[in-house]
């Protein structure tokens, strides 16, 4: 009983700091898996799904810049005007355009602001918009994929080579790495060496 | 939430009474234990322990005398009140606050996921935008007739930098203090907003309206006869154009000219040259030895940046022989700081010595020396001094010397100058005569004329563009009497001002036109040399205001012109082929200057005999009593720079005090009128009063008085400048602006609390800031060895390695050189920091409390005699210590290492216990104690470098190498495969330095000149013996005395004790 009871004791902050621990690990806190809503109705499905419209054709500054950047109205309109240029849906696209005022859309990824995330880092040494962001693809309303912990950043920037993917497959949504193990590793040093890809872990290549 | 701090705080020391804070200048007179412990100190510091050193250096004159109220203040190592609890805010409300908005967050936090952000796309990204990468753009800036050229850096449409133009002639790259901190002022939340007639806001159509009618009535009448213009000196093709049109338009209306710098260089050189419009240009990297007759040529304002590289290159070892500067002056400055032999004197007496220089020099020059010295004689005791210059001079050869006289000459010593120039051959070598860019008389005489003009009746409308002249002109030119209410004169008067604040002019004025910053609009100028710069507007105008070529052109009653319109205008109508124009106009905008542009040299050569009248004119000053300096402030200027914080809290390079200026004294002046730092004291000149605060500066000459202007500034909405320091204008006269004598001071009751930066965080005696005669260098004698083993012996192993190696032989390793021999002290390096850096100011009460937050700072130190000692500079940043000692006492490793042997503050870390502040031996970490950045305007927000994190309160920060530009640097190269280049990767202090004295690079590249210097002979390392092993190496000052007047070795223990 008494031993019972010391297990007990010592069972309770275990697991209360486990499952602290585990909670703030939770996609609840991270805010993964919940879709923003947007204040226009866009659907990545349609566009980077069904149309296979390349990612970088809105987000064109995403291996030049830190920002992938978010397309400005004139990249809406550039289809828009010709095809659904009736449409109800884009009545608030179309009323932004004409009044040069912006949309609000809403920030679905959030770094804090002491982290200084470049994409034109990653895009240009075989780190494919997968494999942070998802199928964006397949989501009706984006949603925040990865968890954007830390840890989970180092666990790619001590081992890189797992999480690379020739040039040519950065936008490609559906890449997959060889299903042969040996093969994966392979390429994966190989894009390593091709890319010089390197592995940056000092505080001060992300917080500055 | 305590406001931001960027107020001076009048009263510090009592404000936080409720602490008990000990204040030093209350206390009893030092009781006789003290003054024994004073003497034990003495003795202390002076004992063989360090004595190997040779000399031994000193920071503030407390302490180098060791009086008892400086071993007060260096019992505690903090100044008094660092460890208190910020004022104003009470920790136990805090946590009352703290608990009851935790509550209220319990409440409401059912979800962690933050407040929705927006993200806003541009409806059309204009071409050259992509958003998140930096733009650069050409632009200028103006300041006392001379046009820079900028390379202005914005973000998203935002400026955010100011650097110096690389293509610009003059800026070669390098901006000054004012130029940088310029940027501020766009932002500035108090500039003014309201176009206003009296108190009545006004659009600017009823201003065209009323000007229209103005123009038109007063046109016809009279030609406009009683219309008067008070500008700046015009150095702008284009206002200069549009002054001329208005004059065509209203040909009776008149111009003048109002600077608060009476511009004696020009009046001689017109003199000289038969009324022509000249200037001289100085090429000091042919000149062997310089002579400055009381001339800062190195101080840090836009037209010297030229001087500054090129005396920069002369004072390196590995370009060459030495140069060799002489100097006389009265107040220590920047210059005085850097000469070989620096002679201190009044300010009158400068006119003899130029004359017994010209005596012994002889030729042309000798003529006009007879009658200077009967002007003002010379001590006998310097006889001596001027032999050995003039024989040095002489021994240089023709074409290989300078002498150079200082604004604050009179013409007569200007004259002397050229005439020696002249009798040693070095003219069109050293001295260059160029057709003036600025081409018209300029001074207070001209508004002295305005004011008789005025008060004669003869004025019905006067427009003044000027800056503040109501402010920067001494009183007894009468422009504040003449428009203040009740003179008999102003009834009739019509007044329109423009500016970017509410000032004290702006007070006395009909109409106030809020004014656009230059870089909200398009403007020309020209440079000291005459090169052409076009500036470009970075921003639309934030606060409504209206350029001033807006303004002028207003005059001429035609159709609506935006000043970019003028200003096209303009150019095309000087461009010969109007065809090509085009093309050509957008590379003068995109390089911000117009190549080939430089003016002409002078036909003729100078007449010494015009030269005759202004010796023969000139009434010295009264020679009794006090001397008394006027000088235009390192860091305001004439006051216009002084509702910017920036400026405010930097440091004053030479007495490194902040937020204030002061009546500064020579150590023995002080002592014979009983007067000590702090005293306050009643300033009587003239017949007139001013109680003054007091401050001792060592070297300054005896028997004279050096007070700032630009201070006590009274502007209706200047918040930041708005009761900071005391203005002298008052008592200043136009007869002799800028020195007299016949001043007296006594001492009152009362003290006052100066914040300075100075005696904080000293060094204690140790082989800091090395500097040495080049013989010495070249020749050790035993104690230089000494020193030199100490700071660059080898390390025992075992006891000086106390963390593990790291192999850093592969990839960058980053470091810095930072030559001494070069650092003027200007401190542009510190505002560059700040800009870049996301520092924010904290106030002079913080600073009195040490808690400063600039991450770079320049030590001074004195050597020698109290007297007449020599200074060192020394920049201090973090010096990225291999083994640093930070690192291993941060108990949750906020400050760790990077494989490239950067020293990292990861402030999200930080919990704030100071402890690697601590175990800093260099203490060049600084703590937000407050949360200093909290209350920023929206317009203030825009400022910030969004490449740098703003910090919270309760964190450490620090100089990073400016990481956020090697990384971006790094991404750079990587996505273009390649490695960092040298000419790719700057610090921003690196940058901006045009002396060039700091260089950073990787040491593992040996042709990056980082590396070369790293292994010079005279670099070493700050506190080596700790092996902390620094990546920053600093480069001992070499001195080129002459041995006529300094034998070697006599200085070496001079003055320590």
């Amino acid at each position: 009983m008494s031993r019972l009871s010391a297990a007990a004791l010592l069972a309770v902050p275990a697991i209360g700091i486990g499952g602290l621990m585990a909670y703030v690990r939770s996609p609840y806190v991270t805010n993964q898996q919940m879709p923003i809503e947007q204040p226009i109705e866009f659907d990545h499905r349609h566009h980077a799904g069904d149309e296979k419209i390349d990612c970088q054709y809105c987000h064109w500054s995403v291996d030049k810049a830190p920002s992938a950047g978010i397309p400005s109205t004139t990249v809406c309109m550039s289809c828009h005007a010709q095809v659904w240029n009736k449409s109800p849906y884009l009545t608030e696209v179309r009323k932004a355009f004409f009044a040069d005022s912006p949309i609000q859309w809403v920030r679905v990824h959030n770094l804090p602001d002491f982290v200084y995330f470049n994409h034109a880092i990653h895009v240009n040494k075989g780190v494919g918009c997968a494999s942070c962001h998802g199928r964006i693809d397949q989501m009706g309303a984006v949603e925040q994929f990865a968890p954007l912990t830390m840890a989970w950043c180092l666990e790619c920037h001590r081992n890189p080579e797992p999480h690379l993917r020739p040039s040519e497959f950065i936008t490609s949504m559906t890449w997959t790495p060889p299903s042969d193990k040996a093969e994966a590793i392979a390429l994966g040093e190989k894009l390593k060496d091709e890319y010089d890809v390197h592995s940056r872990t000092s505080c001060s290549t992300c917080h500055r | 939430m305590p406001p931001m701090n960027t107020k001076r705080d009048g009263a510090p020391s009592q404000e936080s009474s409720s602490f008990a804070l000990p204040v030093v200048s209350d206390r009893p007179a030092a009781a006789p234990d003290a003054v024994g412990e004073a003497l034990e100190h003495a003795a202390a510091n002076a004992d063989s322990a360090e004595h190997g050193y040779g000399q031994s250096y000193w920071r503030s004159l407390e302490e180098k005398l060791g009086t008892s109220e400086y071993m007060e203040e260096s019992r505690p190592e903090f100044p008094v009140g660092a460890d208190l609890p910020p004022t104003g805010f009470i920790r136990r409300e805090f946590m009352q606050l703290l608990g009851a908005s935790l509550a209220l967050a319990g409440a409401t936090a059912c979800s962690t996921r933050p407040a929705d952000e927006k993200l806003l796309p541009y409806t059309k990204t204009p071409p050259e935008v992509t958003p998140g990468n930096p733009l650069h753009y050409a632009s200028a800036m103006t300041l006392s007739g001379h046009t820079s050229g900028l390379l202005i850096t914005a973000r998203e449409g935002r400026p955010v930098k100011v650097e110096g133009n690389p293509d610009h002639p003059v800026n070669q790259g390098a901006a000054c203090t004012f130029e940088q901190a310029w940027l501020l002022s766009l932002y500035d939340p108090s500039r003014a907003r309201v176009l206003r007639q009296g108190k009545t806001p006004r659009a600017q159509r009823v201003l065209n309206e009323t000007i229209a009618s103005l123009v038109g009535k007063s046109a016809s009448e009279n030609g406009g006869s009683r219309v008067r213009f008070l500008t700046e000196a015009v150095g702008s093709p284009l206002t200069s154009d549009l002054r001329n049109h208005i004059i065509k338009k209203l040909p009776n209306a008149r111009f003048h000219s109002a600077s608060s710098n009476q511009d004696t260089q020009a009046e001689t050189l017109r003199t000289l040259f038969g009324g022509q419009h000249v200037a001289a240009l100085y090429d000091f990297s042919q000149a062997d030895i310089v002579l400055s007759l009381d001339a800062d040529f190195l101080e840090s304002c836009p037209g010297n940046l030229r001087n500054i590289r090129e005396f920069a290159d002369r004072r390196d070892p590995r370009k060459g022989k030495l140069n060799r500067l002489y100097m006389a002056e009265a107040r220590f400055s920047i210059t005085g700081g850097m000469a070989d032999h620096r002679l201190r004197l009044k300010s009158q007496e400068v006119l003899g010595l130029a004359a017994a220089v010209a005596q012994a020099i002889g030729g042309s020059a000798a003529s006009l020396a007879g009658a200077a010295a009967a002007k003002s004689p010379l001590r006998g005791e310097l006889g001596n001094w001027v032999q050995a210059v003039a024989s040095d001079l002489r021994a240089a050869g023709p074409g290989r010397s300078l002498v150079i006289a200082g604004e604050r000459q009179p013409a007569a010593v200007h004259a002397l100058a050229h005439a020696i120039n002249n009798a040693l051959g070095n003219g069109d070598k050293t001295v260059r005569y160029i057709q003036a860019p600025i081409a018209e008389a300029t001074g207070m005489s001209e508004v002295r004329t305005l004011v008789q003009d005025i008060e004669a009746g003869r004025v019905d409308t006067l427009v003044i563009t000027a800056y503040n002249p109501v402010f920067t002109l001494p009183d007894d030119v009468g422009l504040g009497k003449v428009l203040s209410k009740d003179h008999p004169a102003r009834a009739r008067l019509n007044v329109l001002y423009t500016a970017l604040y509410e000032d004290e002019t702006s007070a006395h004025v009909d109409w106030f036109i809020p004014a656009a910053h230059p870089l909200e609009t398009w403007g020309d100028g020209r440079s000291v040399e005459g090169t052409v710069s076009i500036a470009q507007p970075l921003i639309q105008p934030l606060f409504n205001g209206m350029p001033e070529s807006e303004l002028l052109a207003m005059f001429l009653d035609e159709p609506f012109r935006p000043a970019y319109q003028l200003l096209r205008d303009y150019w095309r109508g000087q461009t010969a082929n109007a065809a090509d124009f085009e093309a050509r106009w957008e590379s003068w905008v995109a390089q911000g200057f117009i190549e080939n542009t430089a003016s002409n040299p002078v036909a003729g050569s100078p007449d010494f005999g015009a030269a005759a009248s202004l010796v023969a004119g000139y009434t010295p000053p009264a020679s009794g009593d006090l001397e008394l300096n006027f000088v235009n402030d390192y860091k305001v200027y004439d006051g216009r720079f002084a509702n910017n914080s920036w400026l405010q809290e930097l440091p004053e390079p030479i007495t490194k005090m902040v937020w204030d200026n002061a009546a500064l004294l020579g150590p023995d002046t002080a002592k014979a009128l009983n007067l000590a730092p702090g005293d306050m004291a009643e300033l009587t000149y003239n017949g007139q009063k001013l109680t003054v605060p007091v401050w001792v500066v060592p070297g300054h000459a005896d028997n004279t008085v050096t007070i700032a202007l630009g201070y006590g500034r009274n502007g209706l909405h200047e918040q930041v400048a708005k009761g900071v320091g005391f203005n002298v204008n008052p008592i200043r006269t136009s007869k002799n602006p800028w020195f007299d004598g016949g001043a007296t001071l006594t001492k009152v009751r009362g003290s006052y609390k100066f914040s300075l930066t100075q005696t904080h965080w000293r060094m204690e005696n140790r082989p800091i800031a090395l500097d040495m005669p080049i013989s010495e260098l070249e020749h050790p004698s035993t104690e230089t060895q000494h020193t030199l083993h100490r700071v660059k012996g080898e390390l025992k192993p075992g006891i000086q390695d106390n963390l593990v190696d790291f192999d850093y032989s592969k990839g960058y390793k980053w470091g810095m050189a930072i030559d001494l021999s070069r650092c003027t002290g200007c401190s542009a390096c510190v505002v560059a920091c700040q800009a870049e850096n996301n520092i924010p100011v904290v106030g002079k009460e913080q600073v009195g409390r040490s808690r400063e937050m600039n991450w770079l700072r320049i030590d001074r130190y004195f050597e020698g005699p109290e007297n007449d000692p020599k200074m060192v500079m020394q920049p201090v940043m973090c010096v990225h210590c291999e083994k640093a000692p930070c690192e291993y006492v941060c108990p949750v490793n906020a400050t760790v290492h990077s494989d490239e042997g950067l020293n990292d503050m990861v402030y999200n870390r930080c919990v704030g216990t100071r402890y690697c502040s601590n175990n800093c031996p260099y203490k060049v970490r600084r703590f937000n104690y407050l949360h200093y950045t909290a209350g920023k305007t929206a317009t203030e927000k825009m400022l910030m470098n969004p490449d740098v994190t703003v910090r919270n309160r309760g964190v450490m920060e620090k100089c990073t190498y400016c990481v956020q530009r090697i990384e971006r640097a790094r991404i750079d190269a990587r996505v273009n495969k390649h490695l960092i280049k040298e000419a790719d990767l700057k610090t921003a202090c690196q940058q901006t330095c045009a002396a060039q004295a700091i260089v950073f690079g990787s040491l593992n590249d040996e042709n990056q000149l980082v590396t070369q210097l790293t292994e010079d002979v005279r670099a070493y390392k700050l506190l080596h013996e700790l092996g902390t092993r620094p990546r920053t190496s600093h480069l001992i000052r070499v001195r080129n005395p002459n041995t006529a007047l300094e034998p070697a070795k006599a200085a070496t223990k001079e003055g320590s004790h």
